[in-house]
């Protein structure tokens, strides 16, 4: 997605090769505090005020999914199976001596910080989980298909309970710049379309059955109205997690950073301390 | 040149308000829409139909692969051809039967596609022309679960796989990243030698590339009217060249809508109805959004298509098109038989066609409609349409069909 709210954004970037040097994985990066990995949503790394409030307190690094990084489109056919994607981000992780930090991740991102934390249980300290996809219930089934295939211009109403906030315009918007249009939103679908490899036709790989092995302690943050991945599943986290505590916020949809950026902000805070 | 009767299943009885209320594809509710009686005879009618045209004369008969779609109820067509291709054969007609085709983006089973089209060439005495698309994204992708991102790799395995496992003397191992197999081995193996692939494509580059090189016959549907998606074939000519392959007609397969009568009125007075609601409910009722879920197409495709949608024609207004629209946008010729025959000799002529598809039912035509309407192609077009082949100087140019069904070994 396209950046124009008004955020400081990443300071630099450091390009990290793993998978016996087959990808170069970007990893964007800002503030100065302790550190703290930020797993993007399928809809790739938005630079959004809630990361740049995580970046007033900590040293924010934000890994970006391959394929996802602009001018490197193909990096993505590096990876055949989402165990190897676990173990591309723990590489990458380990390179940038990030054992220890805390982990946010949102949607996908949460989904891939859970599986991190579970199968190295001591590499968070702590993780915090907004609105994470992973797990499936019947009668409340994660929307991935229904997203994918939706118009354009019905995606925000799908992802936000009030689409017309400024915070949620700016998500979508478009390079002024009309030139500049296709590619952007080539990038955007191509974006979605690698996060697809792990997210289609609903994203379930057995996490489930691994969250037990989660010992960090987890914050899960969720929206009530959240279309994409129903707030019912939040109840499914607490139950596997041995440490995990979860709270809803009402008149909220899946992107709840942004939604509920001030409340969200303060709710991680608190927990990390 | 060769002329090939070709007809979809859509269902043929549904409500005049179908194209508001729903989508022909993925979520269609069946059991609100169909009368079982009714999707009985539909089928019969289908078979009815594609036997009539194999007797009237036609080179080949035609049909595609969807799941899930009330406008093309073919999950598997193969079961179809194995019909025809008995009835054929104890007939003794010598049709050749296009399966145009299985989907190859889609399928999780290529050795039961191989076995199947081995199995149908069997059986008609190796008349089967095989197709083999990549599948539109709705299919494989909604209805079969693949992952967008996987459709084109999943389809360029299945296809080396299928190849190799159609032509090769001895069984073999096979350790691909979609399909792992010990031994294969597949029992029979076609009739023909090299079974001639016919692929479906709109017109990527991309797909009209691997096309070439795998010296294949480039299949196009022009259902977004031909008259919008002219530059098309301008392409694949101008990319065959480039590739090093000749400008052999019989390269290109070109499938057209038509409905003939007499004259013009009648044509458009007993046809009309049918045509519009065939594309506002069939066609026009997919969701534009589910023909391209995000990693289906290539990043640089996806920005060629939005720089420039040309290649899809009137696709993007076919859900609510009036009749006048479709029908001058070609996207089906309705006429009478002077009419049809001059428009599809300049398409012919035009594009380089060698091997031409005529879609003959359309929506909700009935079987009598649509079997008269095969059988005046036939009779009063199909002359005309060989002795403008022989006018515009392809048969002098002594081509080779090299994608045409061989028979049984003589």
């Amino acid at each position: 997605m396209s950046n124009t709210t008004n955020t400081t954004g990443p300071q630099r970037d450091k390009l990290v090769s793993v998978w016996n040097d087959q990808i170069k994985m970007r990893v964007r990066i800002a503030g100065n505090g302790p550190p703290l990995v930020y797993f993007h949503p399928a809809a790739g790394l938005y630079w959004d005020a809630f990361v740049d409030g995580l970046a007033r307190d900590y040293t924010v690094y934000a890994p970006e999914l391959p394929g996802t990084t602009p001018g490197d489109a193909y990096a993505i056919y590096k990876v055949d199976e989402y165990s190897d994607l676990i173990l591309i981000y723990e590489e990458v992780l380990r390179k940038l001596g990030l054992k220890g930090a805390v982990a946010v991740g949102q949607s996908m991102g949460g989904m891939i910080a859970c599986d991190l934390a579970a199968a190295y249980p001591d590499l968070f300290s702590k993780l915090v989980c907004l609105a994470p996809s992973g797990l499936w219930r019947d009668d409340a089934p994660p929307a991935v298909a229904e997203l994918y295939s939706s118009a354009p211009e019905k995606i925000p109403s799908f992802v936000f309970h009030d689409p017309s906030l400024p915070g949620a315009q700016a998500m979508f918007a478009l390079p002024e710049n009309p030139a500049e249009i296709p590619k952007a939103i080539a990038q955007n679908v191509w974006t979605l379309g690698c996060a697809g490899k792990w997210m289609w036709p609903f994203p379930e790989h057995g996490l489930r059955g691994r969250l037990y092995r989660i010992t960090a302690p987890t914050l899960v943050l969720w929206g009530k109205q959240d279309r994409l991945m129903p707030a019912a599943l939040a109840g499914e986290f607490e139950a596997g997690i041995g440490n995990c505590q979860v709270k809803l916020f009402d008149d909220c949809g899946h992107v709840l950073q942004i939604e509920k950026l001030d409340q969200a902000l303060a709710d991680v805070r608190g927990f990390l301390g | 040149m060769k002329v090939l009767s070709f007809q979809q299943l859509p269902y043929r009885h549904l409500p005049n308000d179908f194209a508001s209320k729903y989508d022909s594809i993925v979520t269609t509710p069946y059991f609100d829409l169909v009368d079982p009686k009714l999707m009985h005879q539909d089928h019969n009618h289908f078979l009815d139909e594609m036997l009539h045209a194999a007797r009237c004369g036609f080179d080949g008969v035609g049909t595609t692969e969807h799941g899930q779609a009330s406008y093309d109820i073919l999950p598997n067509p193969n079961m179809q051809m194995a019909a025809l291709a008995y009835a054929t054969q104890s007939e003794g007609l010598t049709t050749a039967l296009a399966c145009l085709g299985r989907a190859l983006g889609k399928t999780r089973e290529p050795l039961r596609i191989a076995e199947e089209y081995s199995v149908i060439d069997q059986i008609s005495g190796g008349r089967m022309i095989a197709g083999f698309p990549i599948s539109l994204s709705w299919d494989s992708n909604l209805n079969a679960g693949i992952a967008p991102i996987d459709t084109r790799p999943r389809f360029a395995e299945n296809i080396a796989l299928i190849d190799k496992a159609m032509k090769s003397k001895e069984s073999f191992a096979w350790n691909g990243r979609f399909n792992k197999y010990s031994n294969v081995n597949i029992w029979p193996r076609p009739v023909q030698p090299s079974m001639p692939v016919w692929s479906p494509a709109v017109g990527n580059p991309n797909t009209l590339a691997g096309i070439l090189d795998r010296d294949q016959v480039f299949l196009y549907f022009s259902w977004f009217g031909p008259k919008l998606t002219g530059r098309v074939f301008d392409r694949y000519w101008d990319m065959a060249e480039e590739r090093g392959r000749d400008r052999n007609p019989y390269r290109l397969a070109f499938l057209q809508c038509v409905a003939v009568a007499e004259t013009d009125e009648e044509a458009h007075r007993v046809y009309g109805p049918h045509v519009k609601a065939a594309f506002n409910t069939g066609l026009g009722s997919i969701p534009m959004s589910s023909l391209s879920i995000p990693g289906y197409m290539d990043i640089n495709g996806v920005e060629h298509v939005v720089k420039d949608p040309g290649d899809f024609g009137m696709f993007p207004i076919m859900r609510t098109a009036s009749y006048e629209q479709i029908v001058d946008a070609q996207a089906c010729i309705v006429g009478g038989v002077d009419t049809v025959a001059e428009q599809l000799i300049e398409l012919v002529k035009e594009r380089r066609i060698g091997n031409l598809l005529l879609m003959v039912q359309h929506g909700s035509m009935p079987t009598e409609l649509t079997k008269q309407n095969i059988s005046l192609l036939a009779e009063k077009v199909m002359p005309r349409l060989r002795a403008a082949w022989q006018d515009a100087g392809f048969a002098d140019e002594n081509w080779e069909h090299k994608w045409w069904p061989t028979g049984l070994p003589k």
